[in-house]
């Protein structure tokens, strides 16, 4: 009963993927909100790795940590988007290009 | 471990004597402009002063302490101690206080002269103080008991006759003069300084004593190498061959200088430092050999090309260089009181003949080819006398100091083993005579030739002559008359060429006598004394076989040069003799294109490549390369601010992805 | 585990299609699909709270955050523009990139065993799902958050608050920005009459 009959090497690849996906959208989106929304993915990756491993190991730290990340996600989403907000609705545009203020 | 070579002692006279023509150049050349026509007298008397001291010296010099097996001779002030190992003294021995008794007393009739000879020169102050500086490097070099005395004295000295040989120096070629002589000295001190460096590494002293204390424990290979390096500094000192072409053109400098420093003393420097080294090389046969074959060529070559001079300053030039030939030859093969015997005697007539000829070139009004002079014998009696009795003397007329002193030698290097440079010594002795009884013919006999027009002489470049002394005349502004400057320069001229005629004459018979003269017994404890085979040929019959072949050189110049035939063609024969002069003699036997030819022109190439192609590109290239490497890794650091969000994300995954792999190879068992 | 390879279809496809929709109402629709497979999921690992807090939390609340954001955007009197692609070609780079790192990472999968420490188990054990106190109950999960783990959670507590009062901050009661012709033209009236006083002076 203890043994998972899905093996971790699975939750671990597929967490491994999740998590890439997430990467290769924020690098590839030009829209702010996909690019946020692809580093929820990336959270959530996290977090299934985070809760496979707790039932591999029977140790509820893991869903502590789940908790704690699921938390963060929420308050990061929330001043995310009102950067996203300020910023985008003053310079009338939703392309992340445009505001290159940093260029050297 | 500390030797000393004299009785240590408390000696001011000693300090006095060496500082005082210091204190005299100090003075002239702080108040050169005011002092004028006093700097002349001013000058003398410093050196006057110091002669007197140098006699009062004369018994502490000479005095000896037995001691437990340790004997030391003469009087030892040490000084001052720097380092360990240096420690600085003055050592006046008989070999020192017969230098010094040169330096300071011919050097002072030098100075008496010179206030006749560069009277109403514009410079005469600084004149003064250089030939005071002179003597003090001088006296330094000879009066230290140690090798970084020594070479302090030997480098001074080397700078004082930069400066006298340039000191007229708006003409060109007495400053080129002036730098070739320095630079060849240059190549001696190296030498010295590697002989030096040697000498430390195996004794860790400088002392003279420390030095030769433990002479017979170096290693023989390492001892010739020793002895070839001070060799070299004699040899570049004392113009030997291959260093000897800095001599002849040296005779730029005014006169008193070429007869004080090119004559009596500093080229004579060599010889010192070899008679001082007479323990080191007492041990090795082969350094001895080298230097007396070295002393015998340069003998030969000297005399072979004095033959060929028209200038006289120039003749007496390369016989100064075959009579320190015959001194570097006797100190080389042990017959050191010979050598040294000659540098005495030499001393005196050379600086005779000089300060003679100076009187020469002044009445004649800065002539100094021979060519255009002749029938002088009335019209300059007193000079006629002075070079006449110094051609007798240098040609070694039995009775003349020349005699003796060259007879020792000649007579050394047989008794020492050395057969052929016996027979070298003979014959050059013979061409000697030869050329300096035709120096005499040419300049004295027959009628004035100065009115003749110069290529029917034989002369190619008549405007050379006579420019060094007008050129300096030209600078000055006489408040006398002509007339008046040169009769009261006169005296000052003639006095001490009256003087040193006398010692020219008589001052060989101290050392007649051989083991017995009052000669041999100044300088009983000073050398080593083998012991030497018997010779095949005795000192009486060495000197009846010299004298023979000096007869027939003087007869041979008296047919070319004194018959009454001779006399009375003498400009045609003149012309003759220069046109068919061979083209190896007038250059020299080309020693000055072959120096030319592997030294100078490489180093100027040398010194074009520098200049056009490494310092520009490659030393300034390597300047703004750095620069532009600079400014390349800005502009590249630059272009990744962007200012666009998806590039640092990229970057950021890109630095993400390496710590994954980098962890992947880890756990996957570092494959 | 044919639930797991289901599951996991269903959330690579939904995670691909949100990452590459074209309009972001889509990109939201396919991420709340990912979040309902992945709560599934955290019920199949025996998480069962923790699917809860998923659902109610993650798609519940956030999403529809993204929703209003988007809806915020969207709207205005003039459309929001769309400037030119500055760095086209990016996605080469990134895949690569990503690729390699997934090849790497499943290498050493491949080649490690991962440890299952039995030593470190705590809290209850384990169970069927739904049953009061067994491992990821609430029970379970709410005593090991009240004892063990109490600390973070009231850091948690301040990370909201934080995250609050910044939002208020930077994008909360404000006067929107209203152009109106009727301001500009008092404004410029005001100014030359200014300029006409001072020249009389």
């Amino acid at each position: 009963m203890n043994v998972m009959t899905v093996p971790l090497a699975h939750y671990i690849a597929l967490s491994a993927v999740i998590f890439f996906i997430g990467v290769a959208g924020v690098v590839t989106r030009r829209n702010p909100l996909i690019m946020l929304m692809s580093i929820e993915l990336m959270f959530n990756a996290a977090n299934l790795l985070f809760a496979a491993f707790a039932r591999a190991w029977l140790n509820n730290a893991g869903h502590i940590f789940v908790f704690l990340v699921i938390t963060v996600a929420a308050a990061e989403a929330a001043i995310g988007l009102a950067i996203v907000v300020t910023v985008f609705r003053s310079a009338h545009t939703v392309d992340v290009d445009d505001v290159a203020l940093l260029k050297g | 471990m500390h030797h000393v070579m004299g009785v240590d002692g408390y000696y001011p006279t000693l300090i006095a004597l060496w500082l005082l023509p210091l204190l005299g150049a100090i003075l002239m050349w702080a108040f050169g402009p005011q002092l004028r026509s006093l700097a002349g007298p001013l000058g003398s008397a410093t050196i006057g002063a110091s002669f007197v001291a140098t006699l009062w010296l004369w018994h502490p010099a000479t005095q000896r302490f037995l001691s437990g097996g340790v004997d030391l001779v003469g009087a030892h002030q040490t000084l001052f101690s720097w380092i360990p190992g240096f420690d600085f003294g003055l050592l006046i021995d008989p070999l020192s206080l017969l230098w010094t008794l040169i330096i300071t007393g011919v050097g002072f009739l030098i100075h008496v002269y010179s206030i006749g000879y560069m009277d109403g020169d514009r410079a005469i102050a600084r004149f003064f103080a250089y030939m005071n500086f002179f003597v003090f490097a001088m006296l330094t070099l000879v009066l230290s008991d140690n090798f970084a005395g020594l070479l302090v004295g030997w480098g001074l000295v080397g700078l004082a006759s930069y400066f006298l040989i340039g000191f007229w120096f708006f003409k060109p070629s007495a400053v080129a003069a002036a730098r070739k002589a320095f630079v060849i000295n240059v190549v001696g001190d190296v030498g010295i300084m590697f002989a030096i460096f040697a000498i430390f590494a195996s004794v860790h002293s400088l002392a003279f004593a420390d030095a030769f204390a433990f002479a017979g424990s170096y290693s023989t290979p390492w001892l010739f190498v020793i002895c070839l390096a001070l060799f070299i500094g004699a040899a570049a000192k004392s113009a030997q061959i291959p260093l000897h072409t800095w001599l002849p053109d040296a005779m730029e400098g005014p006169t008193p200088v070429s007869a004080l420093i090119h004559a009596a003393t500093m080229v004579t420097a060599g010889v010192y430092l070899v008679a001082r080294c007479a323990p080191l090389w007492s041990q090795n046969s082969d350094a001895q050999v080298l230097v007396g074959t070295i002393g015998g060529l340069t003998a030969l070559v000297g005399a072979i090309l004095g033959c060929a001079q028209w200038d006289i300053k120039r003749i007496l030039a390369y016989s100064t260089m075959s009579q320190i030939g015959y001194m570097i030859m006797g100190v080389g093969v042990g017959a050191y009181e010979g050598g040294v015997a000659h540098f005495f005697t030499h001393a005196f007539f050379k600086a005779q003949l000089f300060l003679g000829s100076g009187i020469i070139i002044h009445a004649l009004h800065d002539e100094q080819d021979v060519r255009r002079m002749g029938g002088l014998l009335k019209r300059l009696p007193f000079a006629a006398v002075a070079i006449g009795t110094g051609v007798l003397a240098i040609s070694g007329i039995p009775g003349f100091s020349g005699f003796f002193s060259k007879d020792q030698v000649i007579y050394g290097t047989l008794a020492h083993g050395n057969p052929w440079l016996y027979a070298l010594g003979i014959v050059t002795a013979g061409i000697t005579a030869y050329y300096m009884c035709r120096l005499f013919f040419v300049t004295f006999l027959g009628s004035y030739r100065g009115g003749v027009d110069p290529s029917d002489l034989g002369m190619r470049h008549p405007e050379l002559a006579g420019t060094s002394h007008a050129a300096a005349s030209s600078g000055h502004a006489s408040e006398e008359t002509p007339e008046e400057h040169s009769a009261n320069a006169e005296w000052f001229m003639i006095v001490p060429v009256a003087i040193l005629i006398p010692f020219s004459v008589l001052i060989g018979w101290i050392m007649f006598g051989g083991e017995n003269s009052p000669w041999a017994h100044f300088f009983a404890e000073q050398f080593p004394h083998p012991v030497l085979n018997a010779t095949a040929i005795s000192e009486g019959m060495t000197g009846l076989i010299t004298f023979i072949v000096v007869l027939a050189g003087i007869g041979i110049a008296y047919l070319r040069y004194a018959t009454a035939n001779a006399q009375s063609n003498a400009v045609a024969r003149l012309r003759a003799e220069s046109v068919h002069m061979p083209a190896v003699l007038t250059n020299a036997f080309y020693f000055d294109a072959a120096l030319d030819a592997l030294f100078v022109r490489p180093s100027q190439a040398l010194g074009r490549f520098f200049g056009r192609y490494l310092d520009p590109h490659v030393i300034d290239g390597a300047v703004r390369e750095t620069v532009i490497s600079a400014e390349w890794l800005g502009t590249l650091t630059r272009s990744f601010q962007t200012g666009l969000l998806r590039a640092y994300a990229l970057i950021l995954v890109f630095g993400a992805a390496c710590f994954i792999v980098y962890y992947a190879i880890v756990a996957g068992g570092l494959h | 585990m044919i639930a797991f390879w289901i599951l996991a279809v269903a959330m690579i496809v939904s995670a691909i299609w949100c990452v590459t929709a074209s309009r972001p109402i889509y990109s939201v629709v396919a991420l709340l699909g990912n979040f309902l497979m992945l709560a599934i999921m955290y019920l199949t690992l025996n998480a069962e709270f923790l699917a809860v807090i998923q659902m109610i939390v993650y798609s519940g609340a956030i999403l529809i955050l993204f929703l209003f954001v988007i809806a915020l955007l969207s709207s205005g009197i003039a459309p929001f523009s769309v400037g030119p692609d500055r760095l086209p070609r990016i996605a080469y780079p990134a895949i690569a990139l990503t690729l390699i790192a997934l090849g790497f990472l499943t290498w050493a999968l491949v080649r490690t065993t991962v440890a299952t420490p039995a030593a470190t188990a705590n809290g209850a054990a384990l169970g069927p799902v739904g049953t009061p106190d067994v491992f990821g109950s609430v029970g379970d999960f709410g005593t090991a958050l009240f004892t063990t783990y109490l600390l973070p959670f009231e850091i948690t507590a301040l990370i909201l608050m934080v995250a609050v009062i910044g939002v208020v901050l930077l994008a909360g009661d404000r006067a929107p920005y209203v152009a109106t012709k009727k301001r500009a033209a008092d404004v410029k009236r005001e100014m030359r009459e200014a300029i006409l006083r001072e020249g009389n002076q």
